[in-house]
C-alpha cells in the first residue's frame, strides 16, 4: 500500500514506463531511480508534456499508417501517444467507412490535442468530428430520415456505457430518438463539420415531433427528464446534449460518465478486470474520481494522476513469478512493435516501413496480421483487449514480427545491432542473459525457470560453458537467437 | 508427381519431431474422454453469412397453399421491374421431386423453394442431405449486426453470466489445455467459440502455418525450438491467468505448426481433382472450406498431431442495403448464394470422395434477416431468417415454420415478429433449438448438461420467451 509520497522501486519504475510508454528503457528506469522519485513526482513529469500539434501525413491510408507508426517510434512524450491510442479505440472510427485519409489524420490531430484535456471538450469535439460524422452517419441524420446510429453509439459507448456500474440501464431507445433529433442538421463541408438549419427538426414546418426532452426515466433528472429548450435551439444542441449526458447519474446517484471513462483508463493502464463491475473494481473507480473531482473538472489529466499515484495501478508491478491474483494484461499489437522497434533501436526501412529481415513485411502488415490496424478499428466497439489479442494467428504473427528483427542484417540503422545494447566483452552465459534481459527492460518479469530454459539455449544445454560473442557466427545464432527468443516468449507479450 | 505416405510423413519431418511432443499431443484424459463419449470421429462446421442475408430471398414462397397467404404478402413486399427485388415463382427451386422431400411450409401449407442462386445447395437437398430450418431467431430481435451477431454467438439473448460463445462452452466442457479442437479460418476468433480453456486455431492456411525461424542459423533451430516450447510450457504452467493463456496458446500454435503445413502438400498430392476444383469456384469460402477439407483428410487419414472436429469459416457481404439483386444471374444476392450454394456442393462431395460424408455437419447462419418490404433496389436489416444443415447424418427436408411476413403481422418497424406460441402456425425457431439439436444429436451432449451449462432456459412469457426447449428438432 502507499500513496502519492511514495517512492518508486525498479520493478514500479519500470512498470511505469511500460504501461505509460513503449518499454522500459535502462536510462529511463536509471533516471527514476537516481532521482528518487515518488508515485506523484513521476506521475507530474510524465504528464507535463505539451500535446504536439502532430498529424500523419502521407496520400493514402497506409502512407498514413506508417506515419503514425514512425512518430510513435520516435515519439518524446509516448504517454501522448498511449493515450491518443486509446481515444482511438475509445472513439474508434474506421478509415474504411468514413472513405477519407485527410478527415482520419484531422481526427487523430484532434485526439492527440486533447488527449490529456478536458472531456467535456473532447466529447463536443467529437460530435462534430467530421470523421465521426461521416462514420456514425450523423451526415445522414436528417428531419425527415433520422439516423439514431451516432446517437446510440454516443450513449452505449462514447459517455454513459450500456449499463452503469449496479447492471442497470443508463438510457432507453426513446433517449436516443431524442438525441437524433437533437443531432440532425450537420454535414460535411470542405472537410469542416458545417450545421444546416434547414435540415435541423427544430423547423416550424416539423412542429408534431414537439420540444426535445431526453432522460424521463434514467439519468436521475426525476419525471421531467431534462430538455434542450433552456440552452437554445439549433447547433448549440450538439454541445447541450454533452452537457446532459455529463450531468446524468447513475442507479447509484453516481456520475455515468466519470465512471465510464476512469473504468475504461484503468482498464487500459493498469488492469482488464476493470473491464467488469465489481464491487471492489467500483471502490477504485470511484477512489480516483473522488481524487480528482473528475466528475465536476472533467480534467483528464487530474485523473490520470489519481491513477498514477494508486494502488491499483501499482498492484500490476508485480515481479516473477506471478501469482494466481497477479494482475497482468496483454500487450496491444501497436505497444508490442513500438516497443520492440524503440527498445532495440531498429529501423523500419523505405515508403513502405518494412523490417529488414526475413519475410521483409512493412510494419502495418506485420501489424494488420497481429489483429490491429491504425485508423481501421474492427467496428464502432472498437478492438477487443487483452485474451482477444491472442490467437494462433497473432501468436505466428508476433513471433515472425520478432524473428523479422533479429535476422535485420543489412546494414546500419535499419539492421538489428545487439552491440549496442549487450556489451560483446561478455563471457559468461548469466551475465549475457542478464545484459539482454535489461536491455529489453523486463528482466524483473522472468521466472527462474524461464531463465534456466535461456541459459541452457545459450550454452547449449552446458556444453559451452563461455560465448564469444564477437565471434560473428555466435553472436548471429546466439545472441540473435536469445533476443528473438525473449521478444517471442509469452511473458514478452504481457505488461 | 504422386508421394507415398511413407515420402510424406518424412518429407514433413513428422517422424522426427514426434518424439519431441512427450507423451503425445492427445493423451490428455479428457480427449479421450471427448472422443468415447461426445463428437467422436465426426467434425461440425459453421458458416457465418457476415452481414445479414435476406432469408426472404433465400427461402422464398412460391404459392398460397391452402391456408397461407404467404406468397401475395411477398409479392406485396417484393417488387418488379428496376430495383424490385421478386423472385418469379418459376424461378425458385422448389420441390425437386424424385423421393426427395417436399420443400412446403409446415406451417401454412405453402410451396416454398430456394434462390436461383442455390442450385448448388439444391441438388445436395434433392439428395436429401440439406435441413432448411425456417424462421430461426431470439426473443425481440435487435437490427445491430455486432449486437446480433454476438446474442447468436453467446445465444444468451436475455444475458446471464456464463463466459464465451455457445460451442465454446461446449468445447470448455470436454477439452482440455493440451488439446486442439478447432480451427477459425480467419485472423481473430469466431464469437461462438469464444472460451479459454482449450485452443482453437485461427489461420488463413494451412501451408503457411509454419513457425518462423531465422532462416540464415537453421542450425540452431532445433535449440531454438526447444527453448520457445519450454518457455511456453513454464507460462501455460502458471497460476497467472493471462501468463498461462499465451502460454498455452503459443505451445498449441508451435505443435500445430509442426503437423498442419504438411497437409497441404498430402491433400494436394492425394487429392489433385478436388484441389483444383475448389480453385475452379475460386471465391473466398470455397478457399476456405478446402483448408477445412485438407485438415479432415489429414485427421480421418491418421496425420499426425491434428485433430480439429470444430472448424468455422465466413462469407461477407450480405449487408445489401442497395443493388441487391432479384435472381438475375449477374446480381449481387445472386451471386452470393453461387458462393455458398457451390462451395457447399463441392465440399460435400469431396467429403464423399473422402468418406466422410457421414461424418461432418454444416451449419449455415446469419446474424438476422432482412426488412420484408424492399427500398428503392435493396432491403434493411430484419429479423428472424432460415438456417441450413447440411452433411450426409442430416434428415433432408424443411423445419420450422416460415416467418409470418403478412402485412398485418409485422411490426411498426417492418419486421417479423419472434413467437413461441405454440398455436401459431408462423411460430418461431428459436436459434437455442438448433444449437441445442446439435449438441445433444451431433455432439452427444445430455440433454441436462446443455441446459445446465451450455443453453440455460429464458424465464417469462411463454409465447415470448424460450421456456420449452426442442433438442429434437429432428433433423439430426
Amino acid at each position: 500500500m502507499g500513496d502519492e509520497s511514495t517512492v518508486l522501486t525498479a520493478a514500479d519504475a519500470r512498470h511505469l514506463l511500460r504501461r505509460t510508454g513503449f518499454g522500459a528503457p535502462v536510462k529511463d528506469v536509471a533516471r527514476i531511480l537516481n532521482r528518487g522519485e515518488t508515485r506523484g513526482a513521476a506521475a507530474d513529469r510524465l504528464l507535463g508534456f505539451k500535446p504536439a500539434a502532430f498529424q500523419p501525413a502521407g496520400k493514402d491510408l497506409r502512407l498514413r499508417q506508417n506515419s503514425w507508426l514512425k512518430y510513435m517510434i520516435g515519439a518524446k512524450n509516448p504517454l501522448q501517444e498511449k493515450l491518443v491510442l486509446f481515444w482511438h479505440d475509445h472513439f474508434a472510427t474506421a478509415a474504411s467507412k468514413v472513405g477519407s485519409v485527410t478527415l482520419m489524420a484531422a481526427q487523430n490531430r484532434l485526439l492527440r490535442k486533447l488527449c490529456k484535456g478536458s472531456f467535456r471538450t473532447l466529447l463536443q469535439s467529437i460530435n462534430r468530428d467530421p470523421a465521426m460524422l461521416e462514420f456514425l452517419d450523423t451526415v445522414r441524420n436528417r428531419k425527415r430520415t433520422p439516423n439514431e446510429n451516432y446517437g446510440r453509439e454516443l450513449c452505449e459507448l462514447f459517455a454513459l456505457g450500456v449499463k452503469d456500474s449496479s447492471g442497470n440501464a443508463t438510457y432507453l431507445q426513446e433517449d436516443v430518438v431524442q438525441i437524433a433529433r437533437a443531432l440532425t442538421g450537420w454535414r460535411i463541408s470542405k472537410d469542416k463539420a458545417d450545421f444546416d438549419e434547414g435540415q435541423h427538426d427544430f423547423e416550424e414546418d416539423y412542429p408534431e415531433r414537439g420540444p426535445k426532452v431526453i432522460f424521463t426515466q434514467v439519468g436521475g433528472f426525476g419525471p421531467g427528464g431534462r430538455s434542450f429548450a433552456s440552452a437554445g435551439e439549433g447547433a448549440i444542441e450538439s454541445d447541450t446534449v454533452i452537457d446532459i449526458l455529463l450531468a446524468h447519474r447513475d442507479s447509484d446517484a453516481r456520475s455515468t460518465v466519470a465512471r465510464r471513462v476512469a473504468r475504461r483508463l484503468l482498464e487500459f493502464f493498469a488492469h482488464g478486470a476493470f473491464g467488469e463491475s465489481t464491487p471492489e473494481t467500483t471502490a477504485v473507480v470511484d477512489a480516483v474520481i473522488d481524487a480528482s473531482g473528475f466528475d465536476g473538472t472533467w480534467d483528464v489529466t487530474a485523473l490520470l494522476r489519481a491513477i498514477l499515484v494508486s494502488d491499483a495501478f501499482y498492484e500490476t508491478a508485480a515481479t516473477a513469478p506471478f501469482g494466481a491474483s497477479t494482475a497482468k494484461s496483454v500487450k496491444w499489437p501497436v505497444d508490442f512493435v513500438v516497443t520492440t522497434l524503440r527498445t532495440v533501436g531498429l529501423k523500419a526501412k523505405g515508403r513502405e516501413y518494412y523490417v529488414d529481415g526475413g519475410s521483409r513485411r512493412s510494419l502495418r502488415s506485420h501489424l494488420q496480421a497481429m489483429g490491429q490496424q491504425l485508423f481501421e478499428p474492427p467496428s464502432v466497439f472498437g478492438w477487443e483487449w487483452e485474451k482477444s489479442w491472442i490467437t494462433s494467428a497473432t501468436v505466428l504473427a508476433r513471433a515472425r514480427f520478432a524473428r523479422d528483427v533479429i535476422a535485420a542484417r543489412g546494414n546500419g540503422g535499419t539492421s538489428f545491432r545487439p552491440e549496442k545494447l549487450v556489451d560483446l566483452g561478455l563471457t559468461a552465459p548469466d551475465e549475457i542473459l542478464d545484459a539482454t534481459l535489461d536491455a529489453l527492460g523486463f528482466a524483473d518479469q522472468v521466472t527462474a525457470a524461464q531463465r534456466t530454459v535461456l541459459l541452457d539455449y545459450l550454452t547449449d544445454a552446458g556444453a559451452r560453458p563461455s560465448l564469444d560473442l564477437e565471434n560473428d557466427d555466435t553472436r548471429d545464432r546466439k545472441l540473435h537467437g536469445l533476443f528473438g527468443l525473449l521478444l517471442q516468449s509469452p511473458t514478452f507479450q504481457l505488461h | 508427381m504422386a508421394i507415398t505416405r511413407r515420402r510424406f510423413l518424412t518429407r514433413s519431418g513428422l517422424l522426427a519431431a514426434g518424439g519431441l511432443l512427450g507423451p503425445g499431443l492427445f493423451a490428455h484424459p479428457l480427449v479421450r474422454n471427448a472422443f468415447a463419449e461426445t463428437i467422436g470421429d465426426r467434425y461440425f462446421v459453421i458458416i457465418y453469412l457476415d452481414g445479414g442475408n435476406d432469408g426472404l430471398n433465400t427461402v422464398t414462397p412460391i404459392d398460397n397453399g391452402a391456408s397461407g397467404a404467404l406468397r401475395t404478402a411477398y409479392e406485396q413486399a417484393r417488387g418488379t421491374g428496376g430495383g424490385g427485388l421478386r423472385l418469379a415463382a418459376n424461378q425458385i427451386l422448389g420441390s425437386p421431386g424424385g423421393g426427395a422431400p417436399a420443400l412446403v411450409d409446415p406451417g401454412s401449407g405453402s410451396a416454398i423453394g430456394l434462390h436461383p442462386g442455390l442450385a448448388g445447395l439444391h441438388r445436395l437437398y434433392a439428395q436429401g442431405k440439406v435441413a432448411v430450418v425456417q424462421g430461426c431467431g431470439y426473443p425481440d430481435y435487435n437490427l445491430s449486426h455486432d449486437e446480433s451477431r454476438k446474442i447468436w454467438e453467446r445465444a444468451l439473448p436475455n444475458g446471464g453470466t456464463l463466459p464465451g460463445g455457445w460451442l465454446g462452452r461446449y468445447l470448455a466442457a470436454n477439452y482440455g489445455g493440451s488439446d486442439i479442437p478447432g480451427v477459425n479460418m480467419r485472423s481473430s476468433l469466431a464469437g461462438e467459440f469464444a472460451q479459454s480453456v482449450t485452443s482453437v486455431l485461427t489461420l488463413d492456411n494451412v501451408r503457411d502455418f509454419g513457425f518462423p525461424y531465422d532462416s540464415s542459423f537453421s542450425s540452431d533451430r532445433d535449440e531454438k525450438r526447444t527453448a520457445f516450447l519450454a518457455l511456453c510450457e513454464d507460462a501455460a504452467a502458471s497460476g497467472q491467468g493471462e501468463l498461462a493463456y499465451v502460454g498455452s496458446s503459443a505451445r498449441a500454435t508451435l505443435l500445430s505448426s509442426e503437423s498442419y503445413p504438411a497437409l497441404h502438400d498430402l491433400y494436394e498430392d492425394e487429392r489433385p481433382t478436388f484441389d483444383a476444383a475448389y480453385n475452379g469456384l475460386d471465391t473466398s469460402l470455397a478457399g476456405d472450406l478446402r483448408e477445412m477439407a485438407k485438415v479432415i483428410y489429414g485427421v480421418s487419414t491418421g496425420a499426425p498431431n491434428v485433430g480439429a472436429r470444430f472448424f468455422q469459416a465466413t462469407n461477407g457481404g450480405y449487408d445489401t442495403h442497395s443493388d441487391q439483386g432479384a435472381g438475375e444471374s449477374d446480381g449481387q444476392h445472386t451471386r452470393l448464394h453461387r458462393e455458398l450454394g457451390d462451395a457447399l456442393e463441392l465440399f460435400y462431395e469431396d467429403c464423399t470422395d473422402m468418406g466422410v460424408a457421414d461424418k461432418v455437419c454444416v451449419m449455415v447462419w446469419s446474424e438476422f434477416s432482412r426488412r420484408i418490404e424492399q427500398n428503392d433496389n435493396g432491403t434493411d436489416h430484419g429479423s428472424q431468417g432460415p438456417v441450413f444443415v447440411i452433411g450426409g447424418g442430416v434428415n433432408g427436408g424443411v423445419y420450422g415454420n416460415h416467418p409470418d411476413i403478412r402485412q398485418n403481422s409485422i411490426d411498426d418497424s417492418g419486421n417479423t415478429r419472434y413467437s413461441q406460441d405454440a398455436g401459431d402456425p408462423y411460430r418461431s425457431t428459436d436459434i437455442r433449438d438448433i444449437y441445442g439439436t446439435i449438441l445433444t444429436r451431433w455432439l452427444n451432449m445430455p440433454e441436462a448438461t446443455v441446459l445446465s451449462s451450455i443453453l440455460p432456459q429464458d424465464g417469462g412469457d411463454p409465447a415470448r420467451f424460450w421456456t420449452a426447449p426442442n433438442f429434437n428438432l429432428g433433423l439430426l
